[in-house]
């Protein structure tokens, strides 16, 4: 035996499906729109068939193949003409089609083989019947009916910590969308049942929301403009302003959620009137909308009067309303409850979802034989054994039922695609009587419905820009069950040319400055390999401030090659250079910046800077024919390869590495031998000196970065993965900070992988750098750390020191803090004898560093 | 529902007033920054004015005037369409409620 699990609530208006699972309930979501219900609405539209929220749109306009309410009709003999079809359906047909798209909700792919379906109170046996009936249809092998103001209470019960003798009456209040009912509950020696029941099938939330309109927006309409015969107008099909009310019926919705909340709101939208438009504002008070709503409210509370007067219950029997159904939301509803019977209105579970999730709870006890006996895991153990006694027939059995698809089919479609929609062409085999099929794109924004299966045929799907679409087109059978084994999955990816475009050859950057590590870096404007004409939107800050009428500069360098590589080695294709003298007024550190950058497919390159604080825009374009060096920047970027290089040398020399220190010093002296002349260049210089020593400068870079090869780099991951496992050794014994240095560990190995793949020894030099300064970050936050550090700075000599007597001092509260265990003060005592330490940075910084102004 | 997709609700009704008081130009290039920041976030604001419609596109839900047909457009966009872009994937959030005609 199995449990059931699966709840469903087949309401008049919408249905839910849910499942109980370890203790819990889960909601499925619609696939298609994820919201939690689905309309219970179903269209025969010429072409196809609806189920859900899209058939519910199309119901005034084609109310001959559209049917909603049928529950109402469940039971009776009634049968609906469908025009399309030129057949009738009947109410249990429709109810099967809305069970079956449920059971598309669970997205896990597990196959639902057994429901409890929530019915109203008021259902006698043929309704029920007729409901159990639509369940078996819909391919569940068991169906048990529930009482829906049953499931409600259950999901309430099953909500809070409850006595086990709970006794007592209770009512659940069910005011949804489109109908009411009111059910007078009791339990008696365990037994919970529905004692008494009474509703109406037309009054709820939608009557509310045209109330508004009525009542309020028509009025108002009517004193402020003067238009013949406007309510009419407004409410008759094809009327002057139909297209008004669909807008006023939504927006009053959302006022009518908004006055659940606050006294106060405002209705806006645009009437046309005599050619003039005009912006209508109506306000609306919460103490307006429930003169709107009094008269129905008043209803609802009668026939609850009504019910306990006819069962002989006084309102002090009763221990509370439980409030079930969208509309149970406006406070209103809950007061007059409240003050009109004296009982405690009980709120407390989500009245939208309350039924299908006692559904579910009901599920989990209930339990049903499956019919195939092929071994599940989780299942039990004596099921396990039963169908292992039952020997290999069973086996044989199975594999018996086994047949080939009914149905092949063949897609073609393009992969790649600019268009808003791409062409599917579909080739269908086999027995395709009955059988229809259905395309839905995964991200829940198209949805084919379920259309006959022809031989050949074609769709038109939508696709997303600049994304991987991915749609599923799935075949079903008459009773439109899906045929598995016929999936297809199309995948289609827009912004790429199917034909191809001519491709960037490498990456188009943008140089920025890099603060942190005085130096600049690159950031990725257009990929290598996408496809030209490409355009792009950069936000920015500036990173210095410039005064206006000043020599200082905003450098705009866009350059082409490697992103991972430094900026040096990189070819500038476009250099804008905006000066103080180019300002209009002040450019003040932190304002915007935006850049437009656009390439053409003959690799034009468009650029638009705004500059938003002072309001200006300077357009360039470049063709790449052109090189662009500014000789402030090459002065800096000149500056910035000494040291890197005098750095590396330092660390060769360390390592032993003679012949790699050996040759970096070659391209040392090769840099040395253009230095005096590239630090007289002017701006204005109209020789060619500028682009050999920018040549010569790419060259050594390059060059460079490629000293020691594979070993090199090979070298430097060790060293990245040993900076690593040390960080990762070492964060368990942190004392202080330990939170934050954990994420500032995250936050660096996240970026990893780019790091690792660069064949650019000065990423993996960076990478690594970081690491370790995180690394001694963690050291100086161990206690066990300080404190030998701490030992080892008493036992230094006076000139070790640029203030001893200081450190003396120091040292005395750092002793004493120790002692009293006061370890955040010992710490900043340590902290302070660092400062005064007199020792060397064996690191070259570029200290006077300008950089390119754009943060 | 989400704040952030009522942030989005906010700004795109802001930006229709604007449009109403033929004023776009003049704040087009904040509007694009704000659904840059948007995109940034993974949420991508579509506005469908003017795109054909059929009961197949799930991503809006409409009112239609008229009688419908085959040829309807949208006309009207009262919320905007939201995806969320999440692993690579798009998921639809908010959709579209749209006038059709």
């Amino acid at each position: 035996m199995k449990s059931i699990n699966f709840g469903i609530d087949l309401g008049t208006t919408n249905s839910l499906i849910t499942k109980y699972e370890n203790g819990k309930v889960t909601i499925f979501k619609n696939p298609v729109g994820h919201k939690d219900t689905l309309a219970s609405v179903v269209a025969f539209r010429p072409d196809r068939t609806l189920v859900g929220d899209k058939a519910r749109e199309l119901l005034t306009k084609d109310p001959i193949n559209i049917f909603a309410n049928f529950k109402r009709r469940m039971g009776t003999d009634d049968k609906f003409y469908v025009v399309s079809l030129d057949e009738n359906v009947t109410p249990i047909e429709l109810s099967t089609l809305v069970l079956k798209e449920l059971k598309q909700f669970i997205y896990s792919g597990e196959q639902a083989e057994a429901a409890v379906i929530t019915i109203p109170a008021s259902f006698d046996t043929m309704q029920s019947n007729a409901t159990k009936k639509a369940g078996m249809a819909a391919g569940f092998e068991e169906v048990v009916l529930l009482q829906e103001p049953i499931a409600a209470s259950l999901a309430y019960f099953n909500s809070r910590e409850l006595a086990d003798d709970k006794e007592g009456y209770w009512l659940v209040y069910d005011l949804g969308g489109g109908t009411f009912d009111i059910a007078l509950m009791r339990i008696h020696e365990g037994e919970m049942k529905v004692v008494d029941h009474e509703g109406n099938n037309f009054l709820g939330g939608a009557d509310f929301d045209f109330g508004i309109i009525e009542q309020i927006i028509v009025p108002y309409i009517n004193e402020h403009f003067e238009i013949e015969n406007f309510e009419q107008e407004l409410r008759s099909r094809n009327g002057r302003y139909e297209s008004l009310f669909y807008e006023l019926i939504y927006k009053s919705e959302e006022a009518k959620k908004e006055l659940s909340h606050q006294g106060q709101t405002t209705i806006e939208f645009d009437l046309s009137h005599e050619g003039t438009r005009h912006n209508v504002a109506v306000p609306v008070s919460r103490a307006q909308f429930e003169d709107t709503i009094n008269l129905r409210v008043q209803e609802t509370l009668k026939m609850l009067l009504d019910i306990l007067h006819r069962n002989k219950v006084q309102a002090g029997d009763i221990e509370e309303i439980l409030m079930v159904g969208g509309s149970t939301y406006i406070p209103f509803v809950r007061q007059q409850l409240q003050a009109a019977t004296g009982i405690a209105v009980n709120s407390a579970i989500d009245p939208t979802t309350a039924v299908a999730i006692g559904a579910a709870y009901y599920a989990a006890n209930k339990y049903y034989q499956p019919k195939n006996n092929n071994i599940v895991l989780g299942q039990n153990v004596d099921d396990l054994l039963n169908s292992l006694t039952t020997g290999e027939d069973g086996v044989d059995e199975a594999y018996s039922d086994w047949e080939p698809a009914a149905v092949q089919l063949k897609v073609s479609y393009s992969k790649m695609s600019k268009d808003v929609e791409e062409v599917l062409i579909i080739k269908a085999e086999g027995a395709l009587d009955s059988k229809s099929y259905r395309i839905i794109r995964s991200d829940g924004g198209f949805d084919t419905g379920f259309v006959p299966l022809r031989s050949k045929f074609t769709e038109f799907l939508p696709l997303l820009p600049n994304i991987n679409n991915t749609f599923y087109l799935r075949v079903y059978d008459e009773d439109q069950n899906e045929i598995r084994s016929a999936m297809e999955e199309i995948s289609i990816t827009h912004g790429q040319f199917n034909i191809s475009g001519q491709p960037l050859p490498q990456d188009i950057c943008i140089e920025v400055d890099d603060k942190d590590n005085h130096t600049t870096k690159l950031e990725l404007i257009f990929e290598k390999n996408s496809i030209l004409p490409q355009k792009r939107t950069l936000y920015r800050e500036i990173s210095k401030t410039i005064k206006q009428g000043s020599e200082e500069q905003l450098i705009i360098n866009i350059m082409e090659g490697d992103r991972f590589a430094r900026p040096l080695s990189n070819l500038v294709i476009a250099c804008i250079v905006i000066s103080g003298k180019d300002l209009s007024s002040d450019l003040i550190k932190g304002s915007d910046i935006e850049l437009h950058i656009s390439m053409s497919d003959n690799r034009e390159l468009h650029t638009e800077v705004f500059l938003v604080m002072t309001q200006q825009e300077f357009k360039n374009v470049f063709s790449m024919s052109e090189k662009q060096v500014n000789v402030d920047r090459l002065k800096e970027q000149y500056i910035d390869l000494e040291n890197e290089i005098r750095n590396s040398i330092k660390m060769f020399s360390t390592d032993e590495n003679d012949v790699w220190a050996i040759q970096a010093n070659d391209f040392l002296k090769e840099l040395a031998q253009n230095k005096a002349e590239l630090f007289k260049l002017q701006e204005s210089d109209r020789t060619d000196a500028k682009y050999v020593i920018a040549e010569m400068l790419n060259r050594i870079s390059k060059a460079y970065d490629k000293l020691g090869g594979e070993d090199r780099l090979e070298r430097l991951r060790y060293e990245y993965f040993e900076a690593k496992e040390f960080c990762e050794n070492h964060m368990a014994m942190v004392d202080f900070r330990k939170e934050e240095l954990v994420q500032k560990f995250q936050k660096l190995i996240a970026g990893e992988h780019h790091v690792l793949i660069s064949r650019n020894p000065s990423i993996l030099e960076k990478a690594t750098e970081k690491i370790n300064d995180l690394g001694w970050d963690i050291h100086w936050n161990t206690l066990s750390y300080l404190i030998s550090r701490y030992e080892g700075f008493k036992g230094l000599s006076p000139d070790q020191f640029t203030n001893y007597s200081g450190v003396q001092a120091i040292i005395k509260s750092a002793d004493a803090a120790l002692q009293g265990e006061k370890y955040y003060e010992f710490r900043q005592h340590v902290y302070n004898i660092t400062h005064l330490l007199v020792h060397n940075d064996y690191k070259v910084k570029n200290e006077d560093f300008k950089g390119t102004g754009i943060g | 529902m989400q704040q952030d997709i009522q942030l989005i609700n906010q700004v795109f009704e802001i930006g229709q007033k604007i449009e109403q008081e033929q004023l776009a130009a003049k704040f087009e290039r904040n509007f694009n920054k704000i659904y840059t920041l948007f995109e940034e976030e993974g949420l991508h604001c579509i506005n469908p004015l003017g795109e054909k419609y059929s009961e197949s596109r799930t991503d809006c839900e409409a009112s239609i005037v008229g009688a419908g047909g085959r040829n309807m457009k949208i006309t009207k966009v009262i919320k905007p369409i939201v995806y969320r872009q999440q692993q690579g994937q798009m998921v639809l959030i908010q959709k579209g409620i749209v006038i059709v005609e």
